[in-house]
């Protein structure tokens, strides 16, 4: 997969690497068992210190999004969502209060606001259909 | 040794060239591992600095250490830990490559033929070539070459960019990335100093701001770019007079108004947001953004 880092965007590099190996997971860009860019090569392609991309593959590895096969490499794990029910639900809802808080100071209205998250989800879903229908090519 | 000793540690360091004060109450520390950037315009000290690390100048005021060491006093096993690059290279220039690399091996106790015949193949460095016919960016390969293949816990580079072309400038990141810091677990240590920041800001773990041999900032990279933004507000009207003495910088054009900021930002933007703002966005400063924002204010 690919990478991109922002350093206009405030977050840890560390974590930007992390998330966007959730969002790929989730959009199925990446698939189980599909293999991640070694942390050597990535770390030079993108211009890291190779400390920053160990910590983030150690992140994941702890968060079970991927497992390292010794010898062989990081892949994505087959059933990755490690974390509980009610933390999950509180991961998202912190994420959505802010989505409400800016929705509300740019004066867009609840039922547009609504119907955004609607799009939105199904984008994703789109997305999604077409990265398995690609696969099954 | 243990491994909580800094690879760098510099204590009110001061030193002056007659009556031009270089250095003044310097200090800082680089822990075992990481990557630590000085920062500084042309003349900001940041050389008199290295030097001072390496025991080509001796300091006037304050100490130096190298995991532990004075230079002064034990030369040889300081330098047995670092290697080197300086700004201003020196090769004998009727040595070939082959001659230079095999003569500064000599004063090594460790010397990785393979990782050289990998910085060669990959510099396309002719190894019997003269090094008075190299160019700039090949001297420059060269000189990293004789620093990565001594496996040392300390790569110390002073403005190792600067001067060279693109291309050049990439590749010597990569292979300070690629082949130093693979060897060594994570244990690597890189004190770098440059003013080409941007270029190195994905290897810099911390680093420090320098300007006319004082310390202007020391910082983590990811808390500098967290606590450093820039928010841009546009009004319905002409922006509202309000207090932004926690602001580094302010620019106000028409409806709307720029701040620069450290730290203060949450606090801003929840002032900003009282008086209805039609777009409100921030953003973080890059470290050369920071840097400029710095020595600006």
């Amino acid at each position: 997969m690919l990478f991109k880092i922002n350093f206009n965007s405030g977050m840890p590099v560390y974590l930007q690497l992390v998330d966007q190996v959730k969002a790929a997971a989730a959009s199925g860009a990446l698939q189980p068992g599909e293999a991640l860019p070694s942390i050597r090569p990535l770390a030079e392609e993108l211009r890291l210190n190779r400390n920053t991309v160990a910590k983030a593959y150690s992140e994941l590895e702890s968060l079970g999004v991927i497992e390292t096969l010794p010898g062989k490499g990081c892949f994505l794990k087959q059933n990755h969502s490690p974390l509980r029910k009610e933390i999950r639900r509180k991961l998202l809802i912190e994420e959505i209060d802010e989505a409400i808080v800016m929705a509300h100071h740019l004066q867009v209205p609840r039922p547009e606001f609504l119907e955004l998250v609607q799009e939105r989800l199904e984008m994703l879903e789109d997305k999604r259909r077409a990265n398995e229908e690609h696969k099954e090519k | 040794m243990n491994s909580s000793t800094p690879a760098i540690d510099i204590q009110n360091l001061a030193y002056s060239y007659g009556k031009a004060e270089a250095v003044h109450d310097l200090s800082l520390r680089a822990l075992p591992g990481r990557c630590y950037g000085l920062f500084g315009r042309n003349g900001a000290g940041k050389t008199t600095t290295m030097k001072c690390l390496l025991n080509l100048l001796r300091p006037q005021r304050g100490q130096v250490r190298v995991f532990g060491r004075d230079p002064a006093r034990a030369e040889v096993d300081v330098k047995r830990c670092l290697a080197y690059v300086p700004d201003q290279l020196a090769f004998y220039p009727w040595m070939t490559v082959r001659e230079t690399l095999d003569y500064l091996a000599s004063f090594r106790e460790r010397w990785n033929k393979k990782t050289e015949q990998e910085l060669l193949d990959r510099f396309r460095l002719d190894a019997a070539k003269r090094t008075a016919a190299l160019s700039k960016g090949q001297r420059t390969q060269l000189a990293l070459t004789a620093a990565i293949c001594p496996e040392t816990d300390l790569l110390v580079l002073d403005e190792p960019t600067s001067g060279l072309d693109p291309i050049v400038r990439r590749e010597f990141i990569e292979t300070v990335i690629g082949a130093y810091q693979e060897g060594g677990l994570g244990e690597r240590t890189i004190f770098v100093s440059t003013h080409l920041i941007t270029e190195f800001e994905g290897l810099i773990d911390e680093f420090t701001i320098m300007d006319q041999g004082r310390v202007v900032l020391t910082l983590e990279a990811d808390e500098a770019r967290h606590r450093f933004q820039k928010i841009r507000a546009r009004f319905a009207q002409t922006p509202p007079e309000l207090d932004f003495r926690g602001a580094l910088h302010v620019r106000r054009e028409g409806r709307e108004l720029e701040l620069i900021v450290n730290g203060a930002g949450p606090a801003l933007i929840a002032s900003l947001r009282q008086h209805a703002p039609e777009a409100l966005t921030t953003e973080a400063l890059t470290l050369e953004e920071i840097f400029v924002a710095a020595l600006r204010s």
